[in-house]
């Protein structure tokens, strides 16, 4: 693992790990990594959130470890749990060794006494169940921690993350605080679904990525799906645009640009006309009434096209016949 | 640069941007790590570490703009016409290299020249800038609150500037030109010059008196105004206000969600479930390794809503819908009426249509009423209680929206009498003050007897104190 050394660096970088980035993400990544400090990420869904997470991890070489969050997620199943059955099972089989140890005490105290000295036998990294908020800082190698959907966890969740967070240490009652021997980069995502509390923002860095712009757009798709054409990419990017102009339920995000792209490619599409269009806005728009909505803006989606289509109308039918036979078969 | 960036972090709070003291110095163990020439990462680094909500990136950016930059460029432009309008075949530089030629040969005394002259006579625009703003915060112009004071506080500037004396040492220096023989025309140029360039001046300090005015108050009056639009009456909102509303009162509803969630979690936590605990223990040879509580369960109310759509209450029902309907989780189950004089049902609107366009359905009539009827609360109650009285049962809230203004009609006070009989509870929104409840044709009077609660409800504090309440 290497810091890195400049925000062009990690630009760089990040682009080796197939992630384009604006100069903004790359700023609040490179700070994360000086400053040890944790970053939360909040934007829209679908606009690689986690993705980059993951990919500052590989860029890194920091191991991801991720904890999903989801309401009713507690400590137990974050942080650590001690293992009940693991524990019982010891005692079952160590009664006898007991009884002999036993066997010596004169009085009850005396027993009980002995007993305690025996404690730490069951209350030791033994019998702990590591959850990743411990593994991510009891490990010897660096780690990324992301902690994905934040803002599902419920709000006392937040407040435990806060002493994680700000010390990078965690309290286990029977055995003490536990430092991080390597402070893991901590990255936390949300969608605000709820707001997060200011102490834990205080805390972070913050960094909102929005949807792209469509020259970054089409950096991305150049990047994600190879073998697409420009002039696809292009047509693809400006309906993306449009679409998300519209008042849609749910706006479509880089990740359906994606699968859209990887359809038409499938499809042998060059570029869009309205046929094909139509047949796949289903892989964009994810409520009816939102594919209803765009159908009836589909003549103004592909107006500004109309002129370019008709200049080479030719080649674009001849491609767009195949394409349309083909669907049928993808269904 | 330290100096600045609190500045900075003070005008983003004061445009209600929570910057945190502890925000501000991360700041600037961010800005240690970086190269600070990229302009766009300076902005970023001190957007990450200072500003932690989405929605107020365009506020920053704004002020981020105004204060750390444009001024200069502001200075240039001005500069620039100021040193465009030579007369023909002369060129500024010519110019002020014969003067400095002739400064040099001692052909003529410079004189004592002050630090601004020279500035201007060498087109120094940094260091006229940095005169600018050493002089204004001497004069006190981060004080400034009103548009009203720029004249006072540009002209503050200039005093403390030093503007007559340079303007004095400019002239005689040409004077002084004059005399050790430079040509009229380059004379006459350079007295035209320098009158510009003391122009370019004056309206440069007015110009940064005018930003460090929009720094100081920008959102200022946003903010002021979003504060009192909780505690504006409904009956005077303007449509702008109208838009501005819907934000507020979407931010109260997810107030009031994040206080339950809370709440919700404390009430849970019941007796000992013996049961459930010797299931449960089982496996661990029945000795209770875990314990199960029960889990107290705190009823959520249902709620059947009658609102009153006419004209006259028409900002408050939508207020009150919206409302009720953000915080559509917090109840099993909302049935919501609308009436003027016939009432219907538009319970299937909020299902069908998202919040916005549902409530602007509603407040039309939703299809089954019509709504440019005169308010007649009698008839209304009694087609409700013949057709939807089923809908009612103890753990009910009825919550009715309206002004009980009746047009004279009969109140039909029974209808409501057994409403309440029937429900949990009834509550009466009222966007009238109480002591106008029963005078005119006001019935409040007549239906006050079976309400649990009445209140009056003409601003949103109060609607989201009531809805609160509600929930409780």
């Amino acid at each position: 693992m290497s810091k890195f050394e400049s925000v062009e660096q990690v630009l760089e970088k990040l682009s080796k790990e197939h992630y384009i980035a604006d100069k903004n993400i790359a700023t609040v990544v490179f700070l994360a990594d000086k400053l040890e400090k944790p970053v939360l990420i909040e934007g829209p869904a679908g606009v690689g959130k986690t993705e980059l997470a993951k990919v500052v991890a590989n860029a890194t070489g920091r191991r991801l470890i991720r904890l999903q969050c989801y309401e009713g997620l507690d400590e137990a199943k974050a942080l650590y749990e001690w293992e009940y059955s693991k524990q019982l099972l010891y005692t079952q089989i160590l009664k006898e060794r007991f009884t002999e140890k036993m066997a010596g005490a004169a009085s009850l105290r005396d027993a009980a006494e002995k007993v305690g000295e025996e404690d730490s036998v069951f209350f030791s990294q033994h019998f702990i169940v590591p959850r990743p908020l411990l593994t991510a800082i009891t490990s010897d190698e660096p780690q990324l921690l992301l902690i994905d959907e934040v803002d599902k966890s419920d709000p006392e969740f937040e407040a435990f993350l806060l002493e994680v967070l700000s010390d990078f240490q965690v309290t286990v009652p029977e055995l003490g605080t536990i430092h991080a021997k390597q402070r893991p980069l901590v990255f936390l995502t949300s969608n605000n679904a709820r707001e997060m509390s200011d102490a834990l923002k205080r805390r972070c860095l913050h960094l909102y990525i929005d949807y792209p712009s469509q020259e970054l757009e089409a950096r991305i798709l150049e990047t994600k799906v190879p073998g697409v054409g420009q002039l696809l990419i292009q047509d693809v990017v400006g309906m993306m645009h449009k679409l998300r102009a519209l008042d849609l339920k749910k706006t479509p995000s880089i990740s359906e640009t994606l699968d859209w792209a990887r359809a038409l490619l499938a499809l042998n599409a060059s570029d869009l006309d309205e046929e094909i269009v139509s047949q796949t806005f289903n892989v964009i728009l994810k409520y009816e009434g939102d594919v209803r909505k765009a159908q009836a803006e589909l003549d103004k989606l592909l107006q500004k096209k109309a002129g370019e289509a008709a200049a080479k109308a030719p080649g674009a039918a001849a491609t767009a016949n195949p394409a349309a036979t083909k669907k049928g078969a993808l269904h | 640069m330290e100096k600045k960036i609190l500045e900075f972090a003070n005008i983003l709070r004061k445009s209600g941007i929570r910057v945190s003291t502890a925000e501000a110095i991360d700041s600037f163990v961010a800005l240690e790590e970086l190269s600070l020439e990229d302009r766009e990462i300076f902005k970023d680094a001190l957007r990450t570490t200072m500003v932690k909500r989405g929605e107020e990136i365009a506020t920053y950016d704004h002020l981020f703009d105004l204060f750390w930059s444009g001024f200069y460029d502001n200075l240039r432009e001005s500069f620039g016409q100021a040193t465009g309008g030579m007369p023909e075949g002369m060129d500024i530089e010519d110019l002020l290299r014969a003067i400095a030629q002739m400064l040099q040969s001692g052909a003529a005394e410079s004189g004592d020249i002050s630090e601004l002259a020279r500035a201007l006579l060498t087109a120094d625009l940094s260091q006229l800038e940095n005169l600018i703003r050493m002089a204004a915060e001497q004069a006190g112009t981060q004080r400034i609150e009103n548009f009203l004071q720029v004249g006072f506080f540009s002209r503050r500037t200039l005093e403390q500037m030093g503007m007559e004396g340079a303007a004095d040492q400019l002239r005689q220096l040409a004077d002084r030109l004059e005399q050790a023989g430079m040509s009229p025309e380059q004379i006459q140029a350079l007295r035209n010059l320098i009158d510009r360039l003391l122009e370019a001046v004056r309206r440069s300090v007015r110009a940064y008196t005018e930003r460090e005015l929009q720094k100081q108050n920008h959102d200022y009056m946003e903010k002021f105004r979003r504060e009192t639009l909780l505690e504006k009456s409904f009956y005077h909102l303007t449509e702008d206000e109208i838009r501005k509303m819907r934000e507020v009162v979407e931010r109260l509803a997810q107030r009031i969600k994040n206080v339950l969630s809370i709440r919700r979690r404390r009430l849970k936590r019941g007796k000992l479930d013996l049961r459930q605990t010797l299931r449960r223990n089982m496996s661990h040879g029945g000795i209770p390794f875990e314990l199960i509580f029960k889990q107290r369960k705190k009823d959520r109310p249902k709620l059947v809503i009658l609102t009153d759509v006419s004209s006259s209450v028409a900002n408050v029902s939508r207020f009150m819908l919206q409302f009720v309907y953000s915080l559509q989780e917090a109840f099993t189950k909302i049935r919501s009426f609308v009436f003027v004089a016939e009432l219907g049902e538009v319970t299937p609107l909020f299902q069908e249509k998202d919040i916005s366009d549902a409530i602007e359905a509603a407040l039309e009539g939703g299809d089954t009423i019509n709504v440019y009827t005169r308010s007649n609360f009698g008839y209304a109650f009694h087609h409700f209680w013949q057709n939807f009285l089923s809908a009612i049962d103890n753990k009910t809230t009825v919550l009715i929206l309206g002004d009980a203004r009746n047009n004279y009609n009969d109140p039909r006070a029974w209808c409501l009498r057994d409403i309440h009989n029937k429900a949990k509870n009834v509550v009466w929104l009222n966007p009238e003050n109480p002591s106008a409840w029963g005078f005119g044709d006001s019935v409040m009077d007549k239906y006050l007897p079976y309400c649990d609660v009445a209140e009056e409800c003409r601003n949103l504090r109060q609607l989201s104190k009531i809805v609160d309440s509600l929930l409780l």
